[in-house]
């Protein structure tokens, strides 16, 4: 079934709409207000289902601008429906237990308003179908993150999080906008799509026609990079994984929601959307899709999750296990069999529910007991039952211990690797063993965050409260979810689960399902190894952790690239601007005109214009005689030894030019000229009459040296520009309209004197064509002598003070 | 019509009037400023050409050469009527500083060199 175009835009608009009235609400309802916005994020889910319950599948689209062929479309399908049951599902019990935590702190209004347009963005970016609307979701994630992460505005911390995950972010979905432009201009050079086009689901029915096209112009690698910088940004996949445990400066809400359970899982999303484009069907089993992502994730698989063992802070191991986990998603993308469609489809859900369940675990921790310091945490058990129970079942499912649910994406991860390590040979054995590897660094991270809960109290633990139940109640939903996955798979499989991997898979998809081995496999073994190793490695967890820590410095660290770059580019920013800005006008005019004759003459050298040849003067003798007088005179302006004298010569340079305009045939601008020429020198003298008589200009030599080669540059700019325009022959079109209809009049029919009234074609111009253009100026003018009149009268009346 | 003269005028005379915005003197940048506006309407009429006559319709009989292109001169008009409204702008404004701060020398006036 077609979705249902209404529903579709309310989904994605109604919690815009809602973050609209939010600071409404919030007068009315105070605290309360998390309520509301859970109640929004409630129905958005209520439609979401509706549209899922009704088999909706196809895209539906809203003319946005048309000339251009964009539209704001939407694409429902399996992929579609997961993020948006993900972005209001999630939402629905992140804005709960927001009720709970963010009880007495600053900023609810703005947080929860932030939240719900975030929400909004993200079903926006699940359901667009149209490259730009994507494109504007996208962002507008990454602007609402910016927010959240920057909740406490005070704090410097909050500041550099925010600041960093923005720079991150942003600048990589501008990598990605260029990918998108670069698959419309594709779009355009295939004869399967008629002219060019923004849709990704019509991008997708002819991806063989576009990677033709962009195979034959070279382009496939750049745009799968590309593409992938805006995934890998999102996503914090190595080296752009720097942001992610810095964000978790936000409130812990916004850390589960955000920053685990859906915006990060936009970069995913991204790389399942565009898979069945790149990928083709009868895909090597190395090709460049392969190459770039499966390399990536498992990269970031690996790194991230020594990163998360070496972390010191409960929320900093979950944010190094979230890329860790996504880095599991990408590369499961990244293999071309079935098995990674499968793995990274399935491992989508997975890890949402046991992730954000974690991250509110952890905001309950530091919540009751005061503190995320790993070192002064341990037998919480006592104090949190339920807490522990849920922690302990989510970790176990992120540790991929079976029979939870992680354990069962996590296999077909290993099995992917392991088939296409077998097809190729050789050093694709290389993909099961990082894949082993970096999993039993999940292993051992995931134990200790349930470790937690078992043990001795450290002495520095003091009471640890009971949370309140709406902070418990939300994970305890996603705990049961993860228990609910974990005893029926291929309920979850067929339901949804089969669905997006037909999203993510060129061609025709085949259902699949899951079961509980009862033989040996390679990847089964692959499992043992892995939970075997891990838990031996387990005693010597701290061990672990220091080396890693020890390890980890300078250009190691990618903050240190970071910091470096940035504060490099804030130190050259802080060197430079004094010697631009220097408060004297000499300095700005020489870099402003130093800059226009480079551009000038660059411009004219990248056009390799050529110098006409002299072909005589081209004007009267009186002409020449009367620009050659007031050359004299602005000679004269410049040496002038006072000021009456300058003004004076200054006059002779505007009479000439008046009678230039005489001998030019343009009399109109003759007299104006002569008006004005007067009027200005009557001034002059008035002011220079309250001027101390002349400053002895005397520049020392190196600058009048330097003012005389700059001077010489822009005149000869001028020259070279006057040469080459007259040279030009333009389109004379405006000009012979004028002229025909002005012309002589019995042959073309008084045109300009019968609409416009006159007979003297620059007047009717002036007043009659360009009257709107003629007020502008009168309004100039007026403004001009209003300023003078407050500038002049109102000193006097003491308003300098 | 290549206009080698007039290029050179108006090279010469942007010159002038570049030099003379450099200056430490307040007025001497009003004046630069003055002679860089007066040659860029000079430059507007010179691409009109001048080989036509006034764009003036009556007294002109059925026969002689087209008028000269009307929209320039249309153009220089408006600049010349916004030109005496800054230039009388900048020299109150000089007044002004001179009151205020009782200079009108750029270095005095602030900044580092």
């Amino acid at each position: 079934m077609q979705p249902t175009p209404e529903v579709v835009l309310a989904v994605v608009f109604l919690p815009f709409l809602a973050a609209a009235f939010t600071p409404v609400v919030y007068r009315i309802l105070g605290e309360r207000t998390a309520y509301f916005a859970a109640a929004v994020a409630l129905v958005t889910l209520g439609l979401v289902t509706d549209q899922y319950l009704a088999g909706a599948h196809g895209t539906v689209s809203f003319d946005w601008i048309p000339s251009l062929g964009v539209s704001l479309a939407f694409h429902v399908d399996g992929l579609a429906l997961l993020i948006a049951f993900l972005a209001s599902g999630v939402g629905v019990l992140i804005l709960t237990y927001s009720g709970g935590y963010m009880h007495g702190e600053p900023g609810q209004a703005k947080y929860y308003a932030t939240l719900l347009a975030f929400m909004g963005s993200m079903l926006g970016v699940a359901l667009a179908g149209d490259l730009v609307a994507l494109f504007v979701f996208w962002e507008l994630t990454s602007l609402s993150s910016f927010i959240l992460i920057g909740h406490y505005t005070g704090e410097e911390a909050s500041q550099y999080a925010a600041r960093k995950s923005m720079l991150i972010t942003v600048s990589g979905g501008l990598f990605m906008l260029v990918g998108f432009l670069l698959l419309v201009w594709a779009s355009g050079q295939t004869t399967a799509i008629e002219g060019t086009t923004y849709s990704i689901p019509l991008l997708v029915e002819h991806a063989d026609a576009i990677r033709e096209v962009l195979t034959a112009s070279g382009l496939l690698v750049p745009v799968l990079v590309l593409v992938g910088l805006g995934a890998a940004t999102k996503s914090a996949q190595v080296p752009f994984h720097v942001w992610l445990p810095n964000a978790m400066e936000a409130p812990t809400p916004v850390s589960a929601f955000l920053h685990s359970a859906t915006m990060v899982k936009a970069g995913v999303y991204l790389v399942g959307r565009f898979r069945p484009l790149f990928l083709p069907e009868d895909a090597a089993v190395l090709g460049e899709w392969t190459l770039v992502f499966a390399v990536l994730g498992l990269l970031t698989m690996t790194v991230a999750a020594m990163l998360a063992v070496s972390a010191t802070d409960i929320k900093e191991l979950l944010a190094y296990s979230t890329a860790s986990h996504l880095g599991l998603i990408i590369a499961a993308f990244g293999f071309a069999n079935s098995y990674g469609a499968e793995a990274g489809a399935f491992h989508i859900l997975n890890h949402a529910s046991f992730k954000a369940a974690l991250f509110m675990v952890a905001g309950i921790i530091a919540h009751e007991a005061g503190t995320r310091n790993i070192d002064r945490l341990g037998g919480l058990r006592k104090h949190l039952p339920v807490t522990a129970v849920i922690a302990v079942v989510a970790s176990l499912s992120m540790a991929g211990f079976p029979p939870f649910n992680g354990f069962y994406s996590k296999e077909l991860l290993f099995e992917s690797t392991y088939y296409a390590a077998e097809h190729m040979g050789g050093v694709a054995w290389v993909f099961p063993v990082v894949a082993v590897f970096g999993s039993v660094f999940t292993f051992l991270y995931s134990i200790k965050f349930a470790s937690l809960f078992f043990g001795d109290e450290p002495d520095g633990l003091g009471h640890v409260h009971r949370p309140p139940v709406a902070m418990l109640v939300p994970p305890a939903i996603l705990g049961a979810l993860v228990l609910a996955i974990s005893a029926q798979p291929n309920l979850f499989i067929e339901g949804l689960i089969g669905d997006v991997y037909g999203s993510v898979v060129p061609g025709e998809a085949h259902s699949f399902s899951v079961h509980f081995p009862t033989e040996l496999t390679p990847y089964v073994i692959m499992s043992i190894i892995t939970i075997v190793v891990g838990a031996a490695a387990f005693p010597f967890y701290d061990r672990i952790h220091d080396a890693i820590n020890a390890a980890l410095r300078g250009p190691v660290r990618a903050n240190w690239w970071y910091d470096n770059f940035v504060e490099g580019l804030t130190t050259a920013s802080v060197a430079v601007t004094p010697k631009i800005q220097t408060g004297l006008l000499r300095t700005y005019t020489t870099w402003g005109l130093f800059g226009f004759v480079a551009l000038a003459l660059g411009g004219y050298a990248a056009a390799g214009v050529s110098l006409p040849g002299f072909d005589g003067l081209s004007v009267s003798i009186p002409i020449v005689l009367v620009l050659l007088v007031a050359l004299v005179a602005a000679f004269a302006v410049d040496i002038a030894p006072s000021h009456v004298a300058g003004v004076l010569t200054l006059s002779i340079v505007g009479f000439m030019v008046a009678i230039f305009y005489i001998l030019a045939d343009a009399p109109d601008l003759a007299l104006t000229q002569l008006v004005v020429e007067t009027l200005v020198l009557v001034i002059f003298l008035l002011v220079l009459d309250r001027l101390p008589a002349f400053y002895g200009d005397a520049p020392d030599r190196l600058v009048s040296v330097r003012d005389g080669l700059l001077s010489l540059a822009v005149g000869g700019t001028v020259f070279l520009t006057v040469l080459l325009s007259t040279n030009a022959s333009p389109d004379p079109l405006l000009r012979e309209f004028i002229v025909a209809r002005a012309g002589v009049p019995a042959e073309h029919g008084p045109f300009f004197a019968d609409y416009g009234g006159g007979s003297n074609v620059v007047n009717v111009i002036l007043v009659d064509f360009r009257g709107i253009d003629t007020m502008g100026e009168i309004s100039v003018v007026v403004m001009a002598s209003i300023a003078i009149l407050t500038l002049i009268r109102m000193r006097t009346r003491g308003e300098t003070q | 019509m290549i206009q080698f003269f007039l290029a050179a005028t108006l090279g010469v005379l942007f010159s002038i009037g570049t030099y003379l915005v450099l200056r430490r003197d307040v007025v001497r940048v009003v004046w630069g400023i003055s002679i860089i506006s007066q040659s860029a309407n000079v430059y507007l009429v010179t691409m009109g050409g001048f080989d036509g006559l006034a764009p003036i319709l009556s007294g002109h009989g059925a026969s002689g050469p087209a008028p000269s292109d009307p929209i320039v001169q249309a153009l220089v008009l408006t600049a010349i009527v916004i030109g005496f409204g800054t230039t009388a702008l900048a020299l109150v404004l000089t007044y002004r500083v001179y009151e205020e701060h009782g200079t009108i020398d750029m270095y005095e006036l602030g900044g580092s060199r």
